[in-house]
């Protein structure tokens, strides 16, 4: 599964690792709800792009 | 009085509520910050002739709401708009910076510089710059007792970002001095004349990065620091052009030199005047970033808000904020308001730090954020190394600050003792 990096703050989802405490291990960015924001800065989803290292 | 309610029903306070140039302020703010978070979470000060935010909820929300700008061009008080024949070079990379431009530009601004600020990228910035923070520690040495503010504080973050942007190590003095005027430039706590003064003075600086970027853009590739990646950043076909370069060089610098110059003071006073936290992150290594932030939040340096101005009438949290007003966004109090942080006086690096606004909110968070924590990490880890009983000279570092400073509430003398000569014969 692909990793998305929010272009406003630099934070880098990861659906290997979800998020401790809020988002399982295994969920793809797709699956997270809409009004899902980063946790990092509080940019909604769509300030997310596809992260290839 | 110092508070009274309008016709209008606005709540007003004055700087008997809050004086942030009170040299009892600078030195001890949370009073202050209590009674603004607990009668007056919004007012308009009448002092400052700005509304003033100051709970974390209302910062939270507001530094997410587009209908208030951090462009400077949108306050009532600010100069007209000048001819585009009479725009100097900081007027055109203003104008082309993050702050001023459309919700949709600032974003491809945003996604044509990540790339050079993610946090991969940052983590191979510790390699390029430890040297420069071992070589900050190694001017100190052995010394019984050393100011962490000149010797760390005053060192680290200029020379760390003039090496992330190429500038040479003899023209560090210009380059931080081309950061403070750049701040000047569009802070409504100061005059037009010394806002007009800063603007001319950093024009030299500007020619200078001009001609560094006409360089790159002759060579065959740009480079692979920091400049070339921005003069070879490509998105949609798209390239940044020169006063964009520029806006987000002066946005890396104005946000990576002077206001990081505080970061290594509050860090050291933090875990200094906290022995028990101090050996927690000895013992807990991994828990850096949070001791970082919470530490950050903790001493929370700013002594001016984050401003903002309202594009059109609005109402906000009960209260109509005009077209043109300035807001000041008080995040140093909101990082006290014990409504989003139980008992905030209280240092405890494992605080869960979820949601907090230590780097900003929104749109305009900190774009710098991970190269705070890698600064910062750096400085602390060779510190805990070469010092392990380290302490505040007389229980207080004999801390001192420099009370003019134009925004944050600078440390200029925090004095730490190494008791490195007491454990030396021990060890001999």
């Amino acid at each position: 599964m692909d990793k998305w990096i929010c272009v406003i703050c630099g934070y880098i989802y990861d659906p290997a690792k979800g998020i401790p405490g809020a988002v399982a291990p295994g969920t793809a960015f797709a699956d997270l709800p809409e009004d899902w924001v980063c946790p990092e800065c509080g940019s909604p989803k769509d300030s997310f792009e596809p992260y290839t290292e | 009085m110092s508070e009274r309610l309008t016709p209008a029903g606005r709540i007003e306070i004055d700087g008997r509520i809050f004086n942030p140039y009170s040299k009892d302020f600078i030195r001890n703010p949370d009073p202050s910050w209590q009674v603004l978070l607990r009668d007056y979470p919004i007012a308009w000060h009448k002092d400052l002739q700005m509304w003033l935010i100051s709970s974390h909820e209302l910062c939270d929300r507001l530094l997410k709401d587009t209908r208030f700008s951090p462009y400077f061009g949108h306050w009532e008080h600010a100069p007209p708009p000048k001819a585009e024949a009479d725009k100097n070079d900081f007027d055109r990379a203003y104008e082309r910076g993050f702050f001023a431009v459309t919700n949709r530009e600032h974003l491809r601004l945003r996604k044509l510089t990540m790339p050079a600020f993610s946090r991969p990228v940052m983590g191979r910035i510790d390699a390029k710059i430890r040297d420069l923070v071992v070589g900050c520690f190694d001017e100190i040495g052995d010394a019984d007792s050393f100011d962490a503010y000149t010797a760390l504080a005053a060192k680290i973050p200029v020379r760390a970002i003039a090496r992330m942007v190429g500038v040479p190590t003899d023209m560090e003095a210009f380059f931080h001095q081309f950061a403070v005027d750049i701040i000047k430039c569009t802070r409504i706590n100061i005059g037009p004349k010394e806002r007009e003064a800063a603007m001319r003075a950093t024009l030299p600086g500007f020619e200078y990065f001009k001609t560094v970027i006409a360089e790159r853009r002759a060579l065959p590739h740009p480079g692979d620091d920091f400049i070339g990646n921005l003069v070879g950043a490509v998105e949609n076909g798209e390239r940044l052009d020169d006063y964009e370069i520029l806006s987000v060089i002066f946005a890396l610098i104005t946000a990576g030199s002077d206001t990081a110059t505080d970061l290594h003071t509050y860090l050291l006073h933090a875990l200094l005047s906290h022995p028990d936290q101090l050996a927690l992150l000895r013992q807990q290594p991994e828990l850096m970033e949070n001791a970082i932030i919470e530490c950050l939040r903790w001493g929370s340096f700013g002594k001016m808000p984050f401003f903002r101005f309202a594009v059109a009438d609005t109402e906000f949290a009960g209260q109509l904020i005009r077209k043109g007003q300035g807001i000041g966004v008080n995040i140093s109090a909101a990082w006290h308001d014990p409504a989003k942080w139980p008992d905030p006086t209280r240092l405890d690096i494992t605080r869960r730090l979820d949601g907090n606004i230590v780097f900003g909110s929104g749109a305009h968070f900190c774009i710098g954020t991970y190269l705070v924590r890698v600064q910062g990490s750096l400085m602390l880890n060779e510190f805990m190394r070469r010092y392990p009983d380290a302490t505040l000279a007389d229980g207080t570092g004999d801390i001192d600050y420099e009370y003019t400073h134009h925004n944050a509430r600078r440390i200029n003398r925090l004095i730490v003792r190494t008791h490195l000569r007491q454990r030396q014969p021990r060890a001999a």
